[in-house]
């Protein structure tokens, strides 16, 4: 690997992390009044903002109408200051447009549609700041989103990236590293049932390595769920306080 | 029979008053403007809690997040490099941006900026001419050659009305944050270096505070306007004013009219509103200089 050495030889990374070491994960739900649903979360440096609206009637065409489930309409979009170099189209580009079909994608796979026919679910995530990670971070906040808004999911998705280097996975990329030529493979987990929502890997990998790398990820993934279900509790808690119950 | 609740007399029950409040919002809040409050609890004059976070975004040059109740708005402050105009070849420039994403509201739908949030825009833009809050020409580095573009990005977080005033606050406070690096022009070569370790804030001459109102049954004011009461006043105001009492802008988009000695009333709260602020900001900026 040229320039930059990701993993010294004691072990640790550029940010001193250990290889299977996460990120601090903090997180709030509730964070808004005009959303039905709405979370806020840091994971390292990447700051993202995710709200829900819903499930409310269809609106714009209807003929995208489902009879038998609802419809989930995603949008993703960066702040314009988000990144080092500003942002010219904050949404609505090819990458950003990718990202959102895939946030799309992985909550068709846990949000239990089937229970809203004819109607529809908005997410909408904004990553504040970013430091690598930026859809893992994205469906970890929209989770805490759409359970704040009280829509049923099968289990929590939990998301996060994973790195290949010196035959040793790393857990959860910077954007130093992310940026860095590793292979890099992203998942989205419901963890209770260990099953995969999304899987996503465009770099070359030898195949003989990719089962051990889907195994870091998804013991990452179990530990972001940790996290998450630690705020939920905790958020829970304070709500119940509050309302007197 | 419906003129009579008050809520701090009677005791009505919590469901009847979230009916009563969803099949006559008019007719609601004219029951609490008749004893002079409303439905939140607030005076007639009285702002709503504001507060302010200022350097949150280290991937910005400068950042704020200002809360006004529940309205959130968060600016960030982008510095480029770019050749000054032809007509202004000492100056730099300001590109101030006001975005009301559909996260912020149901009210705003996905797609190119609706009207409001180019209206906002705009304002701001002639907020920022007018005052001269920069003056320009503290942006140029080498006349006719380099200069400094400041991308002032306001993102609506949370809309529960007065966006208007919230993104002046935030703009303020994120200039103030501002911190650009050192830029020289190498004279031989004619190539800019950046020299990212020393960094300068900005000179702010000038500190403009806008407060809205809103206008119910054609004569009560309020402000700082909800949402809610944006909707259903019959007109609105925003007085945008400094430290010296100076008026930078007096916006009355149509709506019923409105008597002189009011707007003088108007005004006053304004001034009076533009002290609380800059004393707000002077104290976060401190805080925030004390902790590093």
């Amino acid at each position: 690997m040229a320039g930059l050495e990701l993993l010294s030889d004691q072990g640790y990374r550029l940010d001193g992390r250990k290889a299977t070491e996460l990120r601090k994960v903090q997180a709030r739900m509730g964070v808004f009044a005009q959303a039905d649903g709405s979370a806020y979360l840091e994971q390292g440096n990447t700051k993202a903002l995710a709200v829900v609206y819903g499930p409310h009637e269809m609106r714009g065409s209807r003929s995208r109408t489902l009879h038998d489930r609802a419809v989930i309409n995603c949008q993703y979009s960066m702040a314009t200051f988000s990144t080092a170099e500003r942002k010219r189209r904050p949404h609505g580009d090819r990458k950003s447009t990718e990202m959102s079909l895939h946030l799309k994608q992985t909550f068709e796979a846990a949000v239990m549609t089937q229970l809203y026919p004819r109607s529809q679910i908005d997410i909408y995530v904004k990553i504040l700041q970013s430091d690598g990670g930026n859809y893992s971070v994205c469906v970890n906040a929209a989770t805490l989103a759409v359970i704040d808004a009280g829509i049923p999911m099968r289990d929590y998705v939990c998301a996060c990236t994973v790195g290949f280097v010196d035959e040793t996975p790393l857990a959860d990329l910077c954007y130093a590293e992310e940026s860095g030529g590793v292979s890099s493979l992203a998942l989205a987990l419901l963890p209770r049932g260990g099953q995969i929502a999304l899987l996503q890997m465009d770099a070359r990998l030898h195949q003989d390595h990719l089962e051990t790398l889907i195994e870091a990820a998804m013991t990452a993934c179990k530990g972001v769920s940790k996290v998450l279900d630690e705020v939920v509790r905790q958020h829970l808690q304070e709500v119940s306080v509050l309302t007197g119950e | 029979m419906i003129g009579s609740v008050c809520v701090t007399q009677s005791p009505v029950s919590p469901s009847f008053l979230l009916h009563f409040r969803t099949a006559e919002p008019l007719e609601y809040h004219r029951s609490f403007l008749k004893e002079n409050c409303r439905p939140d609890g607030r005076e007639l004059s009285e702002f709503r809690t504001t507060t302010l976070n200022i350097g949150s975004i280290s991937t910005a040059d400068g950042s704020a997040l200002v809360k006004v109740g529940n309205t959130t708005v968060i600016c960030g402050i982008k510095a480029e490099l770019a050749n000054p105009t032809v007509e202004a070849p000492g100056k730099g420039y300001i590109v101030p941006n006001v975005d009301l994403p559909p996260l912020c509201s149901s009210r705003f739908r996905p797609g190119p900026p609706g009207e409001q949030a180019q209206a906002a825009s705009q304002f701001i833009a002639d907020v920022i001419e007018s005052s001269e809050v920069i003056q320009t020409e503290d942006l140029c580095i080498e006349r006719g050659k380099l200069c400094w573009v400041l991308y002032c990005d306001m993102m609506c977080l949370d809309y529960d009305g007065n966006v208007l005033d919230a993104c002046v606050v935030a703009l303020l406070a994120a200039l103030k944050n501002t911190q650009l690096p050192e830029v020289t022009v190498n004279t031989e070569t004619c190539t800019p270096g950046v020299t990212l370790e020393k960094r300068h804030g900005l000179r702010i001459n000038k500190h403009p505070v806008a407060t809205s109102f809103c206008i119910f049954d054609d004569s009560i004011l309020i402000v700082d306007p909800t949402a809610e009461e944006e909707s259903l006043a019959t007109a609105q105001l925003t007085v945008v004013t400094d430290e010296e009492d100076r008026l930078y802008s007096l916006h009355k988009p149509g709506g019923t009219s409105l008597s002189g000695q009011k707007l003088q009333e108007c005004i006053s709260r304004a001034t009076a509103r533009q002290r609380e602020i800059q004393k707000l900001i002077n104290k976060v900026i401190h805080s925030v200089k004390t902790a590093q």
